[in-house]
């Protein structure tokens, strides 16, 4: 009876893996296809789509890397008639506000707000209601302190909200400080696969493209409509991704607007903010799943795809849990289909990796993005996957005690930025 | 069994290392010395469009140009209508 039991777990969780390992090859497949059309098929548009855009960059003890961003926001090509670019002085302890605030002296289109302690310090998506309260575009993009974009960046987002239909935009995120360590070179790898092909993949397949928090941005109205971001969620840009999709709007995903990040280059950083996203996205999962399942805005194949993306950081946990279930059962007498099924598990534990962009899709990835020597590093990425265990297996305890014992405690733990992308930087 | 059971910590011991230095070397060797060309170069389109105009002679130059051709076929044209007046 016992073994039975054990038996059905097993099915099921090998059956989980099999339909996440499914979807990522059809992804990349999907991207190598495209790839084989774009050589083919140019296709350049010349329509002008230019509403007025507001850019919101909140910034926490930032004093390291906000100059270059403010500066690069002054280099934009976009017109600076149509352009409002709003610094959110988050209670900043560090020399950030003054900085912003030599900016905007220098520039009309930029100004700063100022929060103190009071207010300030709550987390991002506090900072971002604050400073959406005094952006007056017809779009609102964001970017975190830390990033660096092309100067063009604004046109090829603001551009795709010439379709109605269009409720959010998400562009592409380039590690910058890759070459720093061997965390950097990890994350890269992520990203890369995370980017290039995931979130291609899912917008070139009409499936539930995701926006990132930063890079990004909103059509005005639809966010008004939102009430702004969700202050009490640690993923607050997965929970805007699935609340503009559930009223009816797309999230566009657009690969050639590009933008540099500084990575976190230090293991208890990248422990801090996975831990972060891990428990957000849980949070979106126990919010949105079962309205994702009763939308009538959504088509089946967006249905699945967002319960399977809700899910995502689930996965390093049913990987695991279908070793130790799978292990005894070996040693039992077990139906065939079990030893059958025993394929998928190291499969899938080799293939949740990283930012669960399995290895065959940031090899692929790399090799689109023309990348040489940088796929030699894909099996250290067994690694990351490894010290995702604990990470998730904390985040989903941690919610798990917080929603039984009715506490929210999704305190906001801030990555740190140090300024080492600054020696990549060629201008 | 007891040739089995040797054999097994054999494959175990000589094996699996083996098989993970295989799968770990290329990575490790990256890591060392690296030959990566670094992080992908984001592309600003519109400057280099930009750019691009610039090597494109603008209109007012060219107006000038074809000034300055006309010119200098005029004053071949009158050199070469003063030498046989030369030979006079």
């Amino acid at each position: 009876m016992i073994i039975e039991a054990l038996e059905a777990v097993f099915f099921f969780l090998t059956a989980l893996m099999i339909a996440y390992l499914v979807r990522h090859y059809i992804f990349t497949l999907t991207v190598l296809r495209r790839a084989k059309k774009a050589k083919a098929v140019n296709v350049v548009s010349d329509a002008k789509y230019e509403p007025t855009v507001s850019v919101l960059i909140p910034a926490r003890d930032e004093e390291k890397v906000i100059g270059r961003l403010l500066q690069r926001m002054a280099e934009l090509t976009y017109p600076q008639d149509k352009l409002q670019v709003i610094v959110i002085d988050d209670a900043s302890s560090d020399s950030t506000g003054r900085i912003a605030d030599e900016h905007a002296g220098k520039y009309a289109f930029m100004e700063v707000l100022h929060r103190d302690k009071e207010d300030g310090g709550k987390g991002k998506p506090s900072a971002m209601n604050a400073g959406f309260k005094r952006a007056t575009g017809e779009i609102v993009l964001c970017f975190d302190a830390d990033y660096y974009p092309q100067k063009d960046i604004v046109e090829k987002l603001a551009k795709e909200f010439a379709d109605p239909t269009v409720g959010a935009v998400q562009g592409r995120v380039v590690v910058l400080n890759e070459p720093q360590n061997m965390v950097t070179r990890l994350v890269a790898l992520e990203r890369i696969g995370g980017y290039r092909v995931d979130q291609e993949a899912r917008d070139d397949l009409g499936l539930i493209a995701q926006f990132g928090g930063t890079v990004g941005g909103f059509r005005r109205s639809i966010l008004e409509s939102l009430d702004g971001w969700d202050e009490s969620i640690l993923a607050e840009d997965t929970d805007l991704t699935y609340r503009i999709y559930l009223k009816g709007f797309k999230v566009r995903y657009v690969g050639d607007a590009e933008c540099y990040e500084e990575a976190v280059d230090n293991w208890k950083a990248y422990r801090q903010q996975r831990y972060r996203w891990a428990r957000g996205h849980m949070q979106c999962c126990f919010k949105h799943s079962w309205k994702v399942l009763r939308s009538k805005n959504l088509r089946m194949k967006e249905k699945i795809d967002g319960l399977l993306l809700l899910n995502v950081y689930f996965m390093p946990l049913v990987v695991l849990a279908s070793f130790i279930i799978g292990v005894p059962l070996i040693f039992f007498e077990s139906s065939k289909l079990v030893g059958a099924l025993w394929f998928s598990v190291p499969i899938s534990f080799y293939s949740f990796v990283g930012n669960f962009a399995p290895f065959f899709e940031v090899g692929v990835g790399a090799y689109l993005d023309g990348r040489t020597r940088t796929q030699w590093l894909i099996p250290l990425l067994i690694f990351t996957f490894f010290y995702n265990i604990p990470i998730c297996a904390k985040a989903f305890l941690d919610l798990l005690a917080s929603k039984i014992l009715r506490r929210n405690h999704s305190l906001w733990v801030k990555t740190s930025h140090l300024g080492n992308g600054n020696r990549y930087m060629v201008n | 069994m007891i040739l089995n059971l040797t054999l097994i910590i054999i494959i175990l011991v000589g094996a699996t290392p083996t098989l993970i230095l295989i799968l770990f070397l290329p990575a490790l060797f990256e890591l060392k010395k690296p030959k990566d060309a670094g992080p992908r170069m984001i592309l600003n389109s519109i400057p280099e469009v930009k750019m691009l105009a610039m090597h494109v002679i603008p209109i007012a130059n060219i107006e000038k140009e074809q000034k300055f051709d006309v010119s200098l076929i005029q004053t071949i044209v009158k050199i070469i209508e003063f030498l046989p007046r030369l030979e006079v």
